[in-house]
């Protein structure tokens, strides 16, 4: 590639280049579980209501209450202009020998109107996600509480053009980062974290791995963050690339009532940037520092953020977070090859 | 694990702490996340012993640095590495034989941080519900993670009981972790 067209690859206005996408958890991005139940044609309409109230009395469909006990029949031609469950093939009382009045007890469900049953596949979760969602109605109507962020999320469409090309400068900011690194021997990988109230940068980080095997571009970011509230534990100084600034004065200013009143508390609030996946290390550390929100570039081979875990949704853990990749993916994507040249 | 095993299997394979070994290691780690607990930090304390030496000692010093990674693990092997500079020993040939001695099992984070030093072998006394790395939340200690160095081996449950109790004493108080109310005047 010509450096002259990488220059306007990269510029401050191709926000069009790239789509972030949200790393939703495994319950939310899994496929659709469905389980066998039984069916039956209501052959009279009119019984409908009785049918639905008496099948809910002897099975009560337990745990799939985003289940629609009745549907209606798609053909046109069908005979029968309704079809309700009956109950699961696991609660049936004998599933070999099926038939509606094996299915019912004589004193239990009037069968007036009801056809003999088939088997059908119903979803056996309520859908998380729209995609989920429609793959579920596929199978059987199903109702779903939808999460309208996740759904303009999954289109790539949560980020306005404003606030994408702000991402955009912050993802530049560790890109070139990552550059500086790689010139001094390290790999091309660089963090940003920004506090989104103030739209300000507090620390710029790359890989330092080179000189200490544990100072990835992020956990190097955590440690200029402690350095930026008072803290840390280490000297980046022979890196000019990594570089912190102290949240003060603009945060009190520009925050008011009780974000502002508060002082800034290890990465709590804070986005934090990456060229790449962080590794299981580094997820963790982000856990532990309460990061706000993470956007990377590409994904890893071992990374923890979406392809070996998913750290950021993990049950058990008391600090979760959203995390969006695709963030200038092309660019990031370049830097990668820069490391695997040398390998 | 058992291909990947094959292909790194190194001189930590025979490498193994002894139960004596155990005893008086850990009995130094407890001394440290007792330090921890009097410093109003999580009581968890490790040494990391190479040749029958200690080469890294650490107590958890997170509100301290303002670091939430500075866990015992993590300081005890920044003095593993500086030694290793100062000395000018090799850093994996040290680590290979090198054994943690922790008073809680290590959490994801370290976890993944001794796999990237190739540390062989772990040993810890209670187990880390909140946390874990080697089993309770996550296991990365065995997990299959071929660009995060070595899989290690964990000995659980020496003086357990004692490390829990230590825990529960520290997360009865104040938790000291939470943001101050009002801003301090520089």
């Amino acid at each position: 590639m010509e450096p002259q067209m990488k220059r306007w690859k990269g510029s401050e206005f191709d926000t069009d280049s790239w789509v972030a996408y949200p790393v939703l958890s495994d319950e939310q991005s899994q496929d659709v579980e469905l389980v066998e139940a039984f069916a039956a044609p209501i052959v009279n309409k009119k019984e409908t209501s009785r049918l639905v109230r008496e099948l809910n009395g002897l099975y009560p469909l337990d745990g799939l209450q985003h289940i629609k006990r009745v549907r209606a029949c798609k053909e046109k031609d069908s005979p029968h202009p309704l079809e309700v469950l009956v109950c699961l093939v696991s609660d049936a009382p004998d599933r070999k020998a099926v038939s509606i009045d094996s299915l019912l007890p004589s004193d239990g469900v009037g069968r007036d109107g009801l056809g003999e049953p088939f088997v059908v596949k119903v979803p056996a979760r309520p859908p998380l996600t729209r995609p989920q969602f429609e793959l579920a109605s596929k199978q059987w109507p199903t109702s779903f509480h939808e999460d309208k962020q996740v759904t303009v999320a999954l289109r790539g469409e949560l980020f306005s053009p404003p606030q994408k090309a702000a991402m955009h400068m912050y993802m530049m900011s560790a890109i070139a980062a990552a550059r500086a690194g790689k010139e001094m021997g390290m790999e091309a990988v660089g963090a940003v974290v920004v506090n989104p109230a103030t739209q300000t940068i507090i620390a710029v980080g790359h890989d330092c791995r080179g000189d200490h095997p544990l100072h990835h571009a992020v956990t190097v970011c955590v440690d200029l963050v402690a350095r930026s509230q008072g803290g840390g534990c280490y000297s980046f100084d022979r890196y000019p690339a990594c570089r912190f600034t102290s949240p003060t004065s603009d945060t009190f200013q520009n925050v008011p009532d009780a974000e502002g009143s508060s002082q800034p508390y290890i990465c709590t609030g804070y986005d934090l940037y990456v060229t790449r996946e962080p590794c299981v290390m580094c997820a963790m550390a982000l856990v532990h520092s309460r990061i706000g929100r993470v956007f990377y570039g590409t994904a890893s081979a071992d990374g923890a953020l979406g392809t070996k875990f998913k750290i950021h949704s993990q049950k058990d853990l008391n600090h979760r977070f959203e995390v969006y990749k695709g963030v200038l993916s092309k660019q990031c994507e370049g830097l990668n090859k820069l490391d695997n040249h040398i390998l | 694990m058992e291909t990947q095993g094959e292909i790194k299997a190194t001189s930590a394979e025979s490498f193994y702490p002894r139960d004596e070994d155990i005893e008086k290691w850990m009995a130094n780690a407890f001394d440290m996340a007792k330090d921890a607990l009097e410093n109003g930090e999580v009581p968890v304390g490790c040494l990391m012993v190479y040749n029958d030496e200690v080469v890294g000692r650490g107590r958890n010093e997170v509100n301290e640095t303002k670091n939430a990674t500075r866990h015992a693990e993590m300081v005890a092997l920044d003095q593993l590495l500086d030694r290793c500079r100062h000395s000018n020993l090799d850093v994996r040939s040290v680590c290979e034989r090198t054994a943690l001695y922790v008073t809680v099992e290590p959490c994801i984070m370290c976890a993944a941080a001794l796999r990237l030093l190739n540390i062989p072998v772990v040993v810890y006394g209670c187990r880390n519900e909140r946390f874990g790395g080697c089993g309770s939340v996550l296991d990365v200690s065995s997990a299959d993670l071929p660009q995060t160095g070595n899989t290690f081996k964990c000995v659980s449950g020496h003086r357990a009981q004692e490390a829990v109790e230590m825990l529960k004493t520290f997360y009865k108080q104040e938790n000291p972790n939470a943001p101050k109310p009002k801003t301090r005047k520089d």
